[in-house]
């Protein structure tokens, strides 16, 4: 069976059981049933002990419920959950979300009830996420069995992103505060300790799945290793996979006899293999959102030579200086604009405005040099990427200017990346700019470092192109 | 065990000692300074080498030898008194003359391991005695291709040398070959593998040569 068929209980359910439903709100059996309540039209709560809960019929043993269960979502604790999942298996129920902890991240015991997992899901063939897993969230279809605040609803416009993370809280607190400012999610994937499904699996599910263009993922440790970096050389030709690996490994008592274990001990050794399989990384929870955000939303630019847009010199000579600074991740270059390009900007700017990258066309400016300028030096052979640095407070400014920098960037395939800060409306302006198909950021440094994400996967892709040749 | 005949010739099974390391290391065509093994009773004929020489104590249960007098550089006319010094300083050793040859410019370090996650991994980057201290090395996992060997060295910080960087002569593309060389090596070994130094690699008369080598084998 292929994935995509083996997760489809998962991804879209028609049926649902919740093992350890609620009565009592605030308990976790009550949140995730309230919430699968608004996705899901076959829903069944069990607790052996209720009739009705959020006024569906409860069933009091998962052996009374009735047949083909796509999804059972488990929410007690883990000596019973195992126990649960077992008897799933046993009644057919083709997935099982195992949201209960107290497994593998406790000690030797709840070790051994993994080992349970892995025996019932051999015996039965029952798919397994978890446990201590988030589940799933689904923007689609609003399946989502997410039992914390995550920033769902400004999430839930949905985009190209699957987001599969080993941590649940680190999805969750990131992506809410991504969704401040606009992030377009697929799906978030809460793998948890991976007993079955693990993010090679899913790997290849988002990479056959159309709506897919970007997948990041947060790791601690990486099963299959070797595998998981063999498939997603091949993901990577036509999507970009960031990662964010967390938990430097140690190479091991033994070699630090030499001076190689020595020196791989600061995981040199993930940076490199990353690299080799095309992979981008992240080292934080905000970077690997703005990673994921810029690379799904923006074409990839041909080259690294970058022209800068400003109405504050300040921030010009900031952003000229994080994009000549030696960074290990990508080289990026200010793009010297040809005769023609400066003799338009010249016309088009006012006499003191400075026209050489980075331009400033200085706080007199009002929209129209903002654009004018803007489109002579998207139209610009010798540029590849530009940064729109913007400002709101100017007096010739108006509020409108976010629709005209948008509109203008999007009749070219060339990427823009902006940049806005406005005291207490940044992040309404930066929504804005998403909401319009933008990708922006509040400082400086992340909005460099966005550009420098879009040029090494040009980079990434060329050496994919070379390697064919 | 493997069915490698440098293997199964080992003195120590897990821890060759440094003429062992580079006998496999010539096997897979990587240079190592012209050089003879005098065994504690041998005599030195001086005809088989042409001097200066380096007079290296030669022991796998030695780990750094130059920390402990292990190593005598630019050795001339001298050579016979030396030997009897080093002798009496490391009873019942071995020793390995080499022809000491007249390099400049960095020294590489090339080594490789296995990750736990990952596997074999190859590294390169600068080398000599500081190299913990530099820090400037880059790891691909093996195999990999030329191209990738290309790759790892030009993101090096050192890069620049290896392009002619204030008049370096060093060679990369031979230098790329010698790390697929290396990975070739670890594969061939397979699950005998477990780490490799080779400290340091230099550029020498257009040659890159392996002056030292540490390995140790899975036992």
């Amino acid at each position: 069976m292929s994935i995509q068929e083996d997760l489809k209980p998962l991804f879209y359910p028609e049926t649902v059981a919740v093992i350890g439903a609620s009565n009592t709100p605030g308990k976790i059996g009550h949140i995730i049933l309230k919430v699968l309540k608004s996705s899901v039209k076959k829903l069944y709560p069990v607790n052996p002990r209720e009739n009705e809960i959020l006024g569906l019929k409860v069933y009091n043993r998962i052996e009374d419920l009735p047949e083909n269960i796509s999804m059972a979502v488990i929410t007690i604790s883990a000596v019973h959950a195992v126990e649960a999942v077992r008897s799933c298996a046993q009644k057919g129920v083709k997935i099982a979300v195992i949201v209960s902890g107290g497994f593998g991240e406790t000690g030797e015991k709840g070790l051994l009830l993994e080992d349970e997992l892995r025996t019932i899901h051999k015996e039965y063939g029952i798919r397994l996420m978890g446990p201590n897993s988030l589940g799933i969230f689904l923007p689609e279809t609003g399946l989502d069995t997410i039992f914390v605040e995550h920033g769902d609803k400004a999430l839930s416009g949905g985009g190209g992103i699957a987001f599969i993370t080993q941590s649940g809280s680190v999805g969750t607190e990131a992506l809410g505060i991504a969704s401040n400012t606009g992030y377009g999610m697929r799906a978030f994937i809460g793998l948890g300790n991976k007993v079955d499904l693990t993010e090679t699996d899913f790997l290849e599910y988002f990479s056959r799945d159309n709506d897919t263009n970007c997948l990041a993922f947060y790791s601690e440790s990486i099963d299959d290793g070797k595998i998981f970096l063999e498939n997603a050389r091949e993901v990577s030709k036509k999507k970009a996979i960031i990662i964010l690996k967390a938990g430097r490994t140690e190479a091991g008592q033994s070699a630090v006899s030499s001076h190689t274990g020595k020196l791989a001990g600061s995981d040199n050794v993930v940076n490199g293999a990353f690299r080799q399989y095309g992979i981008q990384r992240a080292f934080d929870e905000e970077e690997i959102c703005d990673a994921s955000k810029t690379l799904s939303m923006l074409p990839v630019p041909r080259s690294n030579r970058v022209a800068v847009i400003t109405a504050a010199g300040g921030y010009g000579v900031m952003c000229t200086d994080y994009i000549e600074q030696k960074d290990a991740r990508i080289k990026l270059h200010l793009a010297d604009f040809s005769d023609e390009t400066n003799k338009r900007l010249k016309n088009i700017n006012l006499p003191f405005a400075s026209i050489h990258n980075p331009v400033d066309i200085t706080a007199s400016a009002g929209d129209d040099i903002y654009v004018e300028t803007l489109d002579a030096v998207l139209k610009d052979e010798g540029v590849d990427l530009v940064i729109c640095l913007t400002f709101f407070t100017p007096p010739a400014i108006t509020k409108d200017l976010v629709k005209k920098i948008s509109d203008k960037a999007l009749e070219y395939e060339k990427p823009v990346i902006t940049f806005a800060q406005y005291g207490p409306f940044t992040n309404k302006y930066l929504k804005e700019f998403y909401d319009r198909g933008m990708v922006g950021f509040s400082s400086v440094y992340r909005t460099v470092r966005a550009a420098r994400f879009l040029v090494e996967r040009n980079h990434i892709l060329n050496i994919f192109g070379e390697e064919n040749e | 065990m493997s069915n490698n005949k440098w293997i199964k010739e080992l003195k120590i099974g897990s821890k060759p000692d440094e003429w062992e390391v580079k006998k496999l290391l010539n096997d897979f065509g990587i240079n190592t300074p012209p050089g003879v093994l005098l065994k504690p009773d041998d005599l030195f004929k001086p005809d088989d080498l042409s001097p200066p020489f380096v007079v290296k104590v030669c022991d796998s249960k030695i780990l750094h030898k130059s920390d402990i007098g292990g190593v005598r550089l630019k050795v001339g006319k001298n050579i016979h008194t030396v030997i009897d010094e080093m002798r009496s300083e490391f009873e019942g050793c071995n020793l390995l003359i080499e022809e000491m040859v007249p390099y400049s410019g960095i020294e590489f370090i090339i080594g490789a391991l296995i990750d736990p996650t990952f596997g074999p991994a190859l590294m390169v980057g600068a080398g000599g005695i500081l190299t913990e201290l530099y820090k400037d090395v880059n790891f691909r996992l093996i195999p990999f291709t030329v191209n990738e060997a290309h790759r790892m060295l030009r993101e090096l910080t050192i890069a620049d040398v290896l392009e002619g960087y204030r008049g370096s002569d060093m060679d990369i593309s031979s230098l790329a070959d010698l790390l697929v060389s290396v990975g070739d090596l670890v594969v061939e070994l397979g699950d005998d593998f477990n780490q490799l130094d080779i400290n340091p690699v230099v550029f020498c008369d257009n040659n890159w040569l392996a002056l030292d080598g540490m390995a140790i084998l899975n036992s």
